[in-house]
């Protein structure tokens, strides 16, 4: 992961959005793989400057898109009036046309390394033509991909009733994206990508609005607002068919406002959360990466997902800690076969095997294994009622076949927790949501560093909410046997709540 | 499955003595041999965690021995030529369907399309 910031060039703004609860691994990521420095999160998003490669940059992998930053703009408070509304949006453009220029040449000069390294495959202008024809299903996908995105990126939006996204375009149709990409032929593209550098271009500004907001505006409303300001102010050509450039606004009114920018064919028109090596991905791949950057897997280790399911987390595991020997069991043919088409796809066949075993009996001998991994299944597969009796069990069977001082990563539902509860005593709690600090009442056990790349001394800027959390230090220790709870996230799985524990095999008391 | 992962797997079935179980015999119907980038280090690295023995007993079965010695040589960290072999029967060997065999109960474990299948019944755990 530390592969610093290597390339030259002046320092660039940006925001990643993330998972709830997934910032501070995004905040390490950014640090180890970009050197980033300046970053700071809100719920959902982390900013962050740095002069790293586009190709560097799109290999984050806990976090979900990636923009540049245009302004933070304070807030804009949200109004019946209309026309004060509009107002303000119009002199975000008018006031500071300095800032819209200056993301332009940024974007020209990232498109410009694109051309270099010649790999266009994935941001083209051209491939904006199919869209017209295939708006309609299109849309409809956006809409459905928008509530979801809504769930995860935006829950406060809910929370906070008066808090406003404004949205423009997008490039939420990755699948469809991607199938139109594949069908093209790459040489055409890199002539008009050359060529859109050098002459003045046209752009489409289309809008949605959720929350509040929506109430009161429709859509096409503010994009048009924004889209006549910019072709007034600046010059800009509207192409409403065929843009050379495709804009995305993003505006949120909570208590300041963000004012963003994507160029999306640039930067990252697909969500870094999709992985071009996983096929059909059961967790969350950002989840599972976030959990196997918890694992502390090094080279030569033996790592076992008991309850592999699709093998997601191994995939993501294997992928950034290749030197290692991954084993993903499951009970379910269908499951393991699942995961072998994925693990065969992602070009990971020398890394990982799969073995149909029971999470409660392994076919392994006790201390053999260096890191369990595991999303602890819930809901369909998993039965709360049922099948929670068994979670003891479950944990014994990873304590026994775990090296002392190995540890084991697990992801939780909230109902699975509340189980655990009785299995293991005080819970541990870090849970790093905004709102989250008054959670704390347990006062379970946590020292940690989250940022241990920190003594460079790069600046720190953590929103001191979060800061609170981090330097919390509790009084007990929980334990499940061997097992010593190290550290715990909350995060947010779209419908629902999840925690990742992290224990440590402790040695058995005698021998201490 | 390939012989690392073999090393690793012991029989489970109540009742075999602590630490029997293992090595599981092979009896292969169909063994494929894959090509798979060598990393010297990531060898040296596995050899410590393998039970030597039951490696080459299990490569000798399968008619891959590749020249194994019986006995771990000392030094084997830079010598290339010797950890190839290695590499080769711990990654490149792979059983695709044959049966693992308890060596003190007999229980029989299937192996189809690579995968072992370890699940036991529940009168046997």
């Amino acid at each position: 992961m530390a592969e610093g910031s290597g390339c030259a060039g002046p320092s660039i703004r940006y925001f990643c959005t993330a998972g709830r609860g997934l910032e501070p691994f995004l905040l390490r990521e950014v640090r180890a793989r970009l050197g980033a420095t300046q970053v700071e999160y809100v719920s959902g998003k982390v900013f962050f400057t740095t002069n790293s490669e586009l190709s560097k940059l799109k290999k984050l992998k806990s976090g979900e898109r990636l923009f540049l930053l245009l302004k933070k703009h304070a807030a804009i408070s949200p109004s019946r009036n209309k026309g004060k509304v509009f107002n303000e949006i119009q002199k975000l453009v008018i006031e500071d046309p300095r800032c819209w220029l200056d993301i332009i040449s940024i974007w020209k000069r990232l498109h410009g390394n694109k051309v270099e390294q010649g790999n266009l495959s994935k941001e083209n202008p051209e491939s904006l033509k199919r869209k017209s024809e295939e708006e309609i299903s299109i849309i409809r996908k956006k809409q459905k991909e928008q509530i979801l995105e809504t769930v995860s990126d935006e829950c406060h939006v809910e929370e906070q009733k008066k808090s406003v996204v404004l949205e423009t375009n997008d490039d939420m149709d990755f699948l469809t994206e991607r199938k139109t990409l594949l069908e093209e032929t790459s040489e055409s593209r890199i002539e008009k990508s050359v060529d859109s550098n050098n002459h003045s271009f046209s752009f489409r500004v289309s809008c949605r609005c959720s929350g509040a907001i929506a109430k009161v505006f429709t859509s096409q409303e503010v994009g048009r607002v924004l889209g006549i300001t910019l072709v007034k102010q600046l010059g800009w050509q509207t192409d409403l068919r065929n843009p050379d450039l495709e804009t995305f606004f993003w505006i949120h009114f909570l208590y300041e406002v963000f004012l963003v920018w994507n160029l999306p064919f640039i930067v990252c028109r697909l969500p870094l959360a999709t992985r071009e090596y996983i096929q059909t991905a059961g967790l969350r791949s950002t989840v599972a990466w976030a959990m196997a950057s918890l694992a502390e897997i090094n080279a030569g280790a033996f790592v076992l997902d008991p309850m592999c399911g699709l093998g997601t987390i191994l995939l993501e595991a294997a992928k950034e800690w290749p030197n290692v020997h991954y084993l993903g069991a499951d009970i379910n043919d269908s499951q393991l076969q699942g995961a072998h088409e994925n693990i065969k796809a992602a070009g990971l066949m020398d890394k990982i095997e799969l073995l149909k075993a029971s999470v409660i009996a392994l076919p392994l001998p006790s201390e053999s294994v260096d890191v369990v991994i595991s999303d602890i299944p819930f809901g369909k597969k998993f039965k709360i009622t049922k099948d929670i009796k068994l979670l003891p069990d479950i944990l014994r069977e990873m304590e026994r076949v775990l090296h002392v001082g190995g540890t084991v990563v697990l992801l939780v539902s909230q109902d699975v927790r509340k189980h655990m509860g009785g299995c293991i005593s005080n819970c541990v709690e870090n849970d790093t949501s905004l709102n989250a600090t008054s959670d704390n009442r347990n006062g379970a056990a946590m020292v940690k560093d989250l940022n241990p790349k920190e003594e460079n001394g790069s600046p720190r800027s953590i929103s001191s909410s979060i800061k609170g959390v981090e330097t919390e230090h509790f009084n007990n220790i929980t334990c499940f046997g061997s097992l010593a709870a190290v550290e715990s996230y909350g995060i947010s799985l779209g419908k629902t709540d999840a925690f990742i524990y992290k224990y440590r095999k402790m040695p058995a008391a005698g021998m201490q | 499955m390939k012989l690392l992962t073999h090393n690793m797997l012991t029989s489970h079935v109540r009742g075999v003595r602590p630490g029997g179980g293992f090595p599981l015999r092979i009896q292969a119907t169909e063994v494929k041999v894959n090509n798979v980038d060598f990393n010297q280090e990531f060898v040296a690295r596995m050899i410590p965690k393998v039970e030597w023995g039951a490696l080459v007993e299990a490569a000798e079965s399968l008619g891959h021995l590749s020249d194994l010695p019986h006995e771990l040589p000392p030094e084997y960290e830079n010598n290339e030529d010797f950890l190839r072999k290695v590499h080769h029967v711990l990654l490149e060997v792979e059983v695709m369907e044959g049966i693992l065999k308890c060596p003190d109960s007999g229980r029989e474990f299937p192996i189809t399309k690579g995968i072992p299948n370890m699940l036991l019944s529940e009168e046997e755990t």
